[in-house]
């Protein structure tokens, strides 16, 4: 009776409690993404440069001017692709790479390792790198195809317009490649061993045994491991373009994020820009918002 | 005895071809940071008639030169403390939430959790400008508080939401002996829950660590003094202004990119197995 009691006591403070808890982390939260989200959603309904008193409210005005940017839906088009091209690269780099680290292989924890480091690096750091590394006179890559004697390939990376796109590609497949391996593998390490022995004995050899086990058990954490490369190809790589074309030659790696950042700061429509970054955070939400739920309907259960 | 014997050999064949799959990769993302490390110790003239080989001789003098010449270390400690005090605040506030989010049954959590989980859709470029808003809103211009309070908000979603996984996956019965006890819940979040989540904590400290340490973007808008400059913010001034003496621009990233590494290797049994426990759980 008394163990009962105090369950019951424990369940009134509970709904306090639970609050209270989570209270200071959402105060920072609200703070510094919700509010500034709701106002940036709000400035998208002026005209305003970012800096004066001057804010006049143009109604719809901003989204009639983005549907009419070309450059918007050009950049659009190069986000679609760019993330398209770099989440595939990632899931399938990632775990191919994990499954060989997961082998009983020697040297495991320094692969593991050495496949992790470019994560760590700032992207200033990134971009001095790989800008010597494509460097058209001197650089890596193009020293590197002339000892080949494979000068046919030399190119310009970053002035081509047909490559530079890709070239920055790769730099962030190069760049984060080894997080997906780091989860994936935390996933494959997860799976029971026995599962495996059990298919062994039933005579399963290794390719299958991967696409029906593997596979399977990785589905949730291939979830993950795809919305964050997918939301992360249009969100996330501001930085790269900025730092290796600024968005040229001729627009041709102009991104999402770069041209916002432009039309905000360089252009100083600041209205406009927001009204592009909704724009770009509905489309995002609508693909995403799907698999958030399905994954979030499965914690409440679980 | 034959069949034995050539599976023995396939195996052996595969094995090779791992090691050498993995270790072209490792090359490909090990070498630029040891030719950024080699460079650094370059004199000026050997740097461009030696340009992809080791150094000949160790010159030291360029991590002095851009310690104290180039204002690097100035920068260095302002980037501590920033990320210190961003490290500390989101695995505070984000252990007190996630244990809510993972433990508790209240009203409002599914909400709550669900607003966390907007932040990944949020491109957070276009908040420069709003959050810039807040931080004068709140008189902290130009000050290290308003960029680890930025970081820290922005930081918070993403580890409430990896630490809400990592407590999912500690069974219930753990604590409920000790709520029975008449234990509190911050009690058992600290006494019972905290000191099994290692790992957990591990996955939130590199991450939030890593981000703050490299983060341009919005220390370029909050920062409007040399004094308060943190190493990336630093760094790109530098790269404008010595754009000439390499090897001692090496040293300046060398000096921003070794302790993050060093950070990694510390943590990174942990934060593996933290990565995992919530997704793979379902």
């Amino acid at each position: 009776m008394a163990k009962l009691a105090k369950r019951r006591t424990l369940r009134v403070q509970d709904a306090v409690s639970g609050l209270v808890l989570v209270l200071p982390a959402f105060l920072l939260y609200f703070l510094f993404v919700l509010y500034p989200t709701i106002e940036a959603g709000w400035i998208g309904f002026h005209r305003w440069d970012g800096f004066s008193k001057d804010m006049k409210w143009i109604g719809l005005n901003n989204y009639k001017f983005v549907f009419q940017d070309d450059v918007f839906w050009l950049a659009m088009r190069n986000s679609l692709k760019y993330s398209i091209v770099v989440t595939i690269a990632k899931n399938v780099l990632g775990i191919l790479l994990a499954v060989l680290i997961n082998r009983k292989i020697r040297l495991q924890a320094f692969f593991r390792t050495t496949i992790f480091i470019p994560v760590t690096l700032a992207f200033v750091v990134v971009g001095v790198l790989w800008s010597w590394i494509y460097n058209p006179n001197f650089g890596l890559l193009n020293s590197l195809l002339r000892e080949l004697n494979l000068e046919v390939l030399i190119r310009g990376w970053l002035s081509d317009p047909k490559l530079a796109l890709y070239s920055i590609m790769a730099v962030d497949i190069w760049r984060w490649t080894g997080y997906h391996v780091i989860l994936l593998l935390a996933g494959l390490q997860a799976i029971p061993k026995d599962l495996y022995e059990a298919a062994e004995i039933d005579g399963a050899g290794p390719i299958s045994q991967f696409i029906k086990i593997t596979i399977p058990l990785l589905v949730p954490i291939f979830f993950v491991s795809i919305i964050l490369s997918f939301t992360g190809g249009f969100v996330s790589n501001y930085d790269f373009v900025y730092t290796m074309t600024g968005g040229g030659p001729n627009h041709s790696t102009e991104v999402a994020l770069t041209w916002i950042v432009n039309t905000a700061f360089n252009y100083g429509a600041v209205g406009k820009a927001n009204a592009m970054s909704l724009i770009l955070f509905v489309l995002l939400a609508v693909v995403s918002l799907p698999s958030f739920l399905i994954r979030f309907r499965s914690q409440r259960e679980g | 005895m034959l069949f034995n014997s050539s599976t023995k050999m396939a195996r052996s064949l595969s094995n090779l071809g791992t090691y050498i799959i993995l270790i072209l990769v490792s090359v490909t993302t090990v070498y630029p940071v040891i030719w950024m490390v080699s460079g650094s110790l370059k004199s000026e003239s050997e740097f461009y008639t030696n340009i992809w080989g080791v150094p000949k001789a160790f010159a030291f003098q360029n991590f002095v030169n851009a310690w104290i010449r180039g204002g690097i270390g100035q920068n260095f400690i302002n980037s501590i403390i920033v990320t210190l005090g961003t490290v500390i605040i989101v695995s505070l506030l984000s252990a007190l939430a996630a244990y809510a989010l993972a433990k508790i049954d209240f009203i409002g959590r599914g909400v709550l959790f669900f607003l966390f989980m907007i932040s990944l859709m949020i491109p957070h470029g276009i908040l420069a400008v709003p959050t810039f808003g807040v931080i004068v809103k709140l008189g902290l211009v130009n000050t290290r508080l308003s960029l680890i309070l930025v970081y820290a908000g922005q930081s918070i979603a993403f580890s409430v939401f990896l630490l809400q996984s990592y407590f999912l996956s500690i069974p219930k019965e753990i604590e409920e002996a000790a709520l029975i006890d008449g234990c509190t819940r911050i009690g058992a979040l600290f006494r019972v829950i905290l000191p099994i989540s290692g790992p957990g904590l591990a996955t939130v400290i590199i991450f939030t660590g890593l981000r703050c340490w490299n983060e341009f973007f919005m220390a370029s808008i909050l920062v409007r003094t040399k004094a308060i400059r943190t190493l990336p913010l630093g760094l790109v001034n530098f790269v404008q202004q010595y754009s000439t003496d390499y090897p001692q621009l090496f040293a300046a990233l060398t000096i921003l990119t070794l302790p993050m590494i060093l950070l990694f290797l510390v943590g990174q049994k942990q934060f593996i197995s933290g990565l995992t426990a919530g997704s793979v759980k379902e």
